[in-house]
């Protein structure tokens, strides 16, 4: 079986079930700017300040909607115990992890899509591609773990509890090298294009590492 | 006095002497005072630390290759002994940031990694602790031991690349005079003695635990016979 298909076939599978249930990114889209409102009371923000607080608010906000988005990737197949049908299957379970991956990502990407603008709209801080690709290239890495450890959570009590636990350190060079490049888009600080190195190196680092090691997590 | 105790006995009478050495052998820095006495066991805690997280990196890649339940003991009691470890290193490194730096804490990459490490490794055992044990469960400890690993020296260079106020080596740039460097060779030597001893009393109670398990998991629940339908 081509593992190229069994990718794309269960990414389009997650997507098809998000669409028609609907259940994942409107609630994290309204969760965003529900983040941009605390941020905004939290900080009390005024137009001088703005631009400095922002990249900061951005990050919390895709963390922790990273965090609802992947931590609800095996749900629904631990509902309905899906997840050992798909792996008795002959495709590869770094195909099935991979897929996974894929869909979590484009999910996060939807919401990431909600969130850019809203900040624009309320802190007043330039939306340019340098901001968006820094958010996307970072988002690539820190969904290749945060699927990898939702997967691993799965099984075990607490999940809510571990999954952040377990991801958060990990995600923190992409936080490091993706706040220096938001910052520098925003046009405070520069050095984008080392940080945007960094997050590409980070990127090929981290799915490579993952798909190795998503045999030992999905393999059951 | 069983073995463990004997070993343990020998690992305090070393780290003894090294608080001797500490205080009483090695000459008082000119600049910074006794307080630098710290740098002695700070570092050395450090390093047995590092040692300890390997240890959780290599049981696990062996766990991973061969499913041994002894590499997953030994990566199990490495990751709870390095946590230790690590904890002595940041509490003491926050003690002589104070008088030195003017704060206990500050973004440096050295604190941030080592800050990270201990998060890791504070996570792996947790998730060993309410992950119900068996395979599964080992497995999930080497894929995170694995990746803490990794991450670690990642988080020090991204952090490096902004800036960094922690000193850099200086015992491999021989900048320590001689009685210092005596003083801190031999305290490293004892902690990593201790470390030894530490890990290994916790690879043994790993293994009652284990042995503990396999006693208590084939008891089950027998349901009580129906009655017998009347006729």
């Amino acid at each position: 079986m081509n593992p190229f298909r069994v990718a794309i076939a269960v990414a389009r599978k997650d997507l098809r079930s998000e669409w028609r249930t609907r259940e994942i990114v409107p609630a994290l889209a309204q969760f965003v700017v529900l983040a941009l409102l605390i941020g905004n009371f939290g900080f009390a923000i005024d137009s001088r300040n703005a631009a400095a607080i922002a990249p900061g608010i951005l990050w919390l906000a895709v963390v922790f909607a990273g965090l609802v988005a992947f931590g609800r990737t095996f749900a629904a197949e631990r509902e309905q115990a899906s997840l050992e049908a798909m792996l008795l299957t002959p495709a590869s379970p770094v195909a099935i992890f991979a897929g996974k991956a894929l869909a979590a990502t484009a999910v996060l990407m939807v919401c990431e899509a909600v969130l850019l603008p809203a900040l624009t709209l309320f802190f007043g801080t330039p939306l340019n591609a340098g901001l968006v690709s820094a958010v996307l290239l970072a988002t690539v890495g820190m969904a290749a773990l945060g699927v990898l450890f939702a997967a691993i959570v799965a099984r075990v009590r607490a999940r809510e509890l571990l999954l952040p636990l377990l991801t958060l350190p990990l995600w923190i060079p992409f936080i490091v090298a993706g706040g220096a490049a938001v910052q520098s888009a925003m046009g405070i600080g520069s050095g984008y294009d080392e940080a945007m190195g960094l997050l590409l190196d980070f990127d090929i680092l981290f799915v490579v590492l993952t798909s190795l090691a998503a045999r030992f997590v999905l393999d059951e | 006095m069983n073995r463990y105790e004997k070993l343990a006995a020998i690992a305090v009478a070393l780290m003894l002497v090294a608080a001797a050495a500490i205080f009483v052998y090695a000459p008082t820095d000119y600049l910074q005072g006794p307080v630098q006495r710290i740098f002695y066991l700070h570092v050395s805690a450090a390093i047995a630390a590092y040692g300890c997280f390997s240890v959780v990196l290599v049981g696990g890649l062996i766990y991973l290759r061969n499913e041994s339940l002894v590499a997953d003991r030994f990566a199990r009691a490495g990751a709870a002994t390095g946590v230790v470890f690590t904890t002595v290193t940041l509490v003491m490194g926050m003690l002589w940031a104070k008088p030195i730096w003017g704060t206990y804490w500050t973004w440096d990459a050295r604190l941030t990694s080592t800050l990270v490490l201990w998060m890791v490794y504070a996570g792996y055992l947790l998730v060993r602790r309410l992950a119900d044990p068996g395979r599964q469960a080992a497995r999930i400890g080497a894929v995170v031991g694995v990746f803490g690993f990794v991450d670690v020296p990642i988080v020090h260079f991204s952090v490096t690349w902004w800036r960094t106020v922690h000193p850099g080596p200086v015992i491999v740039n021989d900048a320590l005079p001689p009685q210092m460097l005596a003083t801190f060779l031999f305290t490293m030597a004892c902690t990593l003695v201790l470390a030894a001893v530490v890990l290994y009393a916790r690879y043994r109670i790993e293994t009652l635990e284990d042995v503990g398990m396999q006693v208590a998991e084939p008891f089950k629940v027998i349901p009580a016979a129906e009655p017998e339908p009347a006729r």
